[in-house]
């Protein structure tokens, strides 16, 4: 017995050995991108790391020089609006093609499917023409209209509505409530979780957009936070490291918070999304 | 069902579509500007980082020196990013009254015929523009008229860390330097500091490789560069290019040649190593000066961009960008533009943007402030630039290329200037650059109706 | 909390099948799927299907200055590019980069996850900083990286200075700026991965892995023969849109690399991109957009195929 518990010792101290080292290389690069950020850019020039001259003038550069609190604000108010587009107009779709029988309902449904296969990256070109004609660029609809739907989203509520329990539609048929109230109070309730996950998903996706922001966007007032960072970096001349480190952190460390707090509910709702 | 009632649904989900939109184009537009009953003059400028900072002085102070106009500044990501943007939102409400275009648009901008020639605005004006540097004016002007008006304009200059030559007894090169006393001082660098610093690099940018040409005195192009006609051959591959890559490659083979490659931070890995005194010599605009200056704890030794061996240099041609006026907006609007550009022509304002930034001042009376004489007591070497300026006598080949899809062309020369540096063959290189360029001229030309 | 198992996963045709006998269907439905499927349809028809047909339109013709189309050339956009060695080359450094981003996170994922699902002390604080990259966007994920691959100050150069190795020139050398790219989009794809593997891993029942440690399985044979069958679903949803999303990569190249050093890092979309937006020429541009469709299209259409085929184990 005394073996087993040995070799069981051992092999837990492999487990953390190896499960730090993976975290380890995982986080260097926050480490080292969060630490510069509070050294002053000559010292990161010179490799200096273990400099001791810490301090937060980096971050108040970026939050003063630079309209960093602007392209995160811009960021949120287009990722939010979008992700409630895609939870209305993606349960709505998805709804219809669960639990209505209307003509060539597997054609349309076929429509969706193929869309999921065009790239929007493919689009850009007409796309950018369309939003010019509707006179939306450098606005935030320019981002948000064309992105206010999503053929995933509706493929991945469908497949959860497809399993919303048939005594639930039985007794909502009993009550003699119709599509609408259906739809609100017994499908989406019921459905939540992958609600929730398709939110998420939409407000990475909106929130993570980098090429359409681009052709779009022309400025400050409507610049999202994934191009603005670009702008630090400059054309002819070059720049502040301490300070573009520090509004990297800016950004990532709130999401990051975020994660923490919520990690448990993510996990569970995004397996629940992968796999249904 | 009544029928009235089945088309309230839809209506209302078209209607929230609609106001979506809406809600996101007020929200985007309302913290915009104060308002006022000024005319607004929407600017598009691509100046970011340390410059951007330095241009919105200007705005600033021409904002504050009158009460008829207010100038909006919108910065637009990268000169490359931005042609295309000018281009496609001409005539929307999104597009800028002025806005700065980099030099080698400015074919591409003179056949949009998308701006009213600044040299409207000179005549009706009464504008003295013999005070604006001849060379700047002559890259942007066209059949005798001022197509558009310089703003920030640069040189090519070779850097060279002084002190780390003199810490290892090194001749500094001479002011304007043939490739052999650049690879001289590069390999004694290298040599003398056992291997710890690397002599020189020559960043991988199709500027350069055109300013190359320049200095040697010959064209990109046929017709002269396109300044005799539309351009219908590249001619990349002579001995000038080549020569210029055999110089890079020599010291590449002796290992005092530091390649950064071609990615994004190139460039300012480029800078930083200069800085930190990993590299002794390297290329770049003379824009960068001022900030140089302003961190850098060796001193600073500024010469000519190189020529090649047994030649008197042509020449460089300016870098840099111009102000161009939009014929799409009103008459109000236009003059509002050309009374900025004016300003932003003033001796002291160029005087100021030449310390802030290292971009030359333009306008000669700039020399006579009191600005750019502090600035020349402290940093004898700032006035280098301006000196390979004013001691170039122009000509086709050192004032600029007027070709369209000079975009691709640039990245067709990193192309080849990468295969180079990697060990390709030179003139397989070149002769595949010229290929290249021929097909997207051809394509260019035909699609343009262009002969 | 809803917990999903493995057997939560039931074949869609099936679903179908349950669905027909579940819910009557009444006369409005025309009425009402006009409206609940109405917006969608409408919205894709303009995002989507038409800009389409539109690209195609497009990459038949020449374009001018102004992006106009001016002459009709017919294939001739799509001959040029396929004869170019310029464009087959990206084909390949994309097809690279997709194989290599695909492989390094779903092994990865798997190794982290595998590591992860371990009952031991603490190792919750293991899955959280597993996760942490999910909160990393592209922009800031190029900012970190663009510093630790500085040849001069970077995290690298100083590590193997101190370790007296060669230093390496990260991205200006085009393997290893493929390297850069590659490892760079791993590490951001690598907390939602591990996440998505890891809540699968843990639904596999628990029973499984008893009875094989009362037959005296190695932990080795138990992963590829219990763990891994168990969450090939989930395997083959990472694996979709992995592929999927990394022939569509765009931000990192533009950050880091813009496409070089001689073009090994130019993928496609960039190259959609950089020949419209750059070089003005939406002719050629419309025809790679075409040639990136066919592309995800078909690797689109596989996917499903494959998922509705093998996943029914």
């Amino acid at each position: 017995m005394a073996n087993i518990d040995e070799r069981n010792v051992l092999k837990n101290i492999f487990s953390y050995f190896l499960l730090i080292l993976l975290a380890v290389v995982i986080l260097v690069p926050f480490f080292i991108g969060i630490w510069t950020s509070f050294l002053p850019t000559a010292d990161i020039l010179k490799g200096n790391y273990f400099s001791t001259n810490i301090s937060l003038t980096n971050y108040i550069d970026a939050f003063t020089n630079t309209p960093i609190l602007r392209y995160l604000g811009n960021t949120i108010v287009v990722a939010t609006i979008t992700m409630f587009a895609h939870l209305l107009f993606c349960s709505m779709s998805a709804y219809a093609f669960v639990f209505l029988d209307f003509k060539y309902k597997k054609f349309f449904f076929a429509l969706f499917m193929i869309t999921m296969m065009l790239p929007s990256e493919a689009a850009i070109i007409p796309n950018f023409q369309t939003v010019k004609a509707l006179g939306l660029l450098d606005h935030y609809s320019a981002m948000i209209v064309p992105s206010l739907t999503s053929a995933f989203g509706t493929f991945m509520l469908r497949q959860s509505f497809m399993q919303t329990p048939k005594e639930l539609k039985e007794a909502a048929d009993i009550e003699g409530l119709n599509h609408f109230q259906i739809f609100w109070k017994v499908v989406l309730p019921y459905n939540r979780i992958s609600l929730i996950t398709l939110g998420a998903y939409s407000f990475l996706g909106a929130w993570n957009s980098y090429l359409w922001p681009i052709l779009v966007t022309f400025s400050n007032n409507s610049r999202v936070i994934q191009n603005g960072l670009k702008q630090l970096q400059s054309e002819e001349t070059f720049n502040n490291w301490g300070m573009i480190q520090a509004s990297a952190a800016i950004i990532v460390i709130p999401t990051i918070l975020v994660l923490f707090i919520g990690q448990h509910y993510f996990k569970s709702g995004l397996n629940e999304g992968a796999v249904k | 069902m009544s029928k009235y009632k089945k088309l309230v649904l839809p209506l209302i989900l078209v209607l929230a579509v609609a106001v979506v939109a809406v809600f996101g184009k007020t929200l985007s537009t309302k913290s915009a500007a104060v308002k006022d009953n000024r005319t607004e003059v929407v600017f598009w400028h691509e100046m970011g980082g340390p410059a951007e900072k330095s241009l919105m002085k200007i705005v600033d102070g021409f904002n504050k020196s009158q009460t008829k106009y207010r100038v909006v500044p919108k910065y637009q990501g990268s000169y490359d990013a931005a042609i295309q943007k000018i281009l496609q939102t001409h005539g929307t409400g999104t597009s800028p009254a002025v806005f700065q275009a980099f030099d080698i648009s400015a074919a591409q901008m003179m056949h949009s015929k998308f701006t009213v020639p600044v040299q409207d605005f000179i005549d009706k004006d009464g504008f003295d523009a013999s005070k604006i540097s001849p060379v700047a004016r002559s890259f942007y002007s066209n059949d005798g008229k001022q197509q558009a008006m310089p703003f920030n304009t640069s040189q090519p200059v070779l850097y060279y860390n002084a002190s780390l030559l003199e810490k290892y007894g090194i001749t500094p090169p001479p002011v304007s330097p043939s490739y052999s006393d650049i690879t001289r001082v590069a390999k004694q660098l290298y040599e003398r500091s056992h291997h710890q610093v690397k002599g020189m690099t020559v960043q991988i940018y199709g500027w350069l490789l055109e300013q190359a040409m320049a200095n040697a005195g010959v064209g990109l192009t046929n017709n002269n560069d396109g300044h005799t006609g539309i351009p219908t051959k590249a001619t990349i591959n002579n001995g000038a290019s080549k020569e210029f890559f055999e110089w890079i490659r020599e010291n590449q083979k002796a290992g005092d040649f530091m390649n950064y490659g071609s990615g994004a931070m190139a460039g300012t890995n480029q800078t930083t190593g200069f800085l930190n005194g990993k590299i002794g010599i390297y290329i770049q605009s003379s824009a960068s000066i001022s900030q140089l200056n302003k961190k850098n704890k060796n001193k600073l030794g500024i010469t000519y961009f190189p020529h090649p061996d047994g030649k008197k240099a042509n020449g460089v041609a300016i870098g840099g960008a111009a102000l161009w006026i939009s014929n799409d907006k009103s008459k109000a609007v236009q003059n509002g533009a050309f009374e900025f550009i004016k300003y932003s022509l003033k001796p002291e304002v160029q005087a100021q943007w030449q310390k802030d930034t290292g971009y030359l001042a333009l306008n000669k009376d700039s020399q006579q402030t009191s600005i750019l004489k502090g600035l020349y007591k402290q940093h004898p070497e700032s006035k280098v630039p301006s000196q390979q300026l004013q001691e170039a006598v122009p000509n086709h080949f050192n004032s600029g290329i007027l070709m369209e899809g000079m975009q691709k062309t640039r990245q067709i020369e990193q192309f080849a200037m990468e295969s180079i540096y990697n060990g390709g063959d030179i003139t397989n290189a070149l002769k595949d650059a010229d290929k290249k360029i021929d097909d997207n001229l051809t394509t260019t030309n035909r699609a343009n109706g262009y002969h | 909390m809803l917990k999903t198992s493995a057997t939560d996963v039931i074949p869609e045709k099936k679903v179908e099948a349950k669905q027909k006998s579940k819910f009557k269907l009444t006369a409005n439905d025309k009425y009402y799927a006009s409206i609940f499927a109405g917006p969608s349809l409408f919205l894709l028809g303009l995002f989507v299907f038409y800009p389409m047909f539109r690209t195609l339109y497009i990459s038949l013709f020449l374009t001018n200055t102004f992006g106009n189309t001016t002459l009709f050339v017919g294939l001739e956009n799509y001959v040029k590019l396929i004869s170019s060695p310029d464009f087959v080359s990206s084909m390949w450094v994309t097809l690279v980069y997709v194989v290599g981003v695909t492989f390094f996170t779903i092994a990865m994922g798997l190794l982290l996850a595998n590591l992860a699902s371990q009952k031991l002390p603490g190792i919750a604080i293991f899955r959280t900083l597993y996760s942490v990259t999910m909160g990393v966007s592209v922009s800031v994920a190029a900012i970190f990286w663009l510093f630790i691959f500085n040849p001069s100050a970077g995290f690298f150069t100083l590590l193997t200075k101190m370790l007296n190795l060669p230093t390496i020139n990260w991205l200006a050398n085009p393997t290893n700026a493929m390297w850069a790219i590659i490892i760079t989009t791993v590490w951001m794809h690598l907390g939602f991965v591990f996440l998505v593997f890891l809540g699968a891993i843990e639904s596999v029942p628990t029973t499984l892995y008893e009875a094989a440690d009362v037959e005296g399985v190695s932990k080795h044979y138990q992963f590829f023969h219990i763990t891994l069958p168990m969450i090939s679903p989930t395997l083959f949803f990472i694996s979709t849109i992995t592929i999927i999303g990394s022939f569509k990569s765009f931000g990192l190249i533009d950050l880091i690399t813009k496409g070089g050093p001689t073009n090994a890092t130019n993928m496609l979309v960039y190259r959609i991109y950089n020949d419209a937006f750059f070089g003005g020429n939406y002719a050629k541009s419309s025809a790679e957009a075409i040639i990136l469709t066919v592309i995800i299209a078909f690797f689109t259409y596989l996917q499903f195929k494959f998922l509705e085929k093998k996943v029914n184990y």
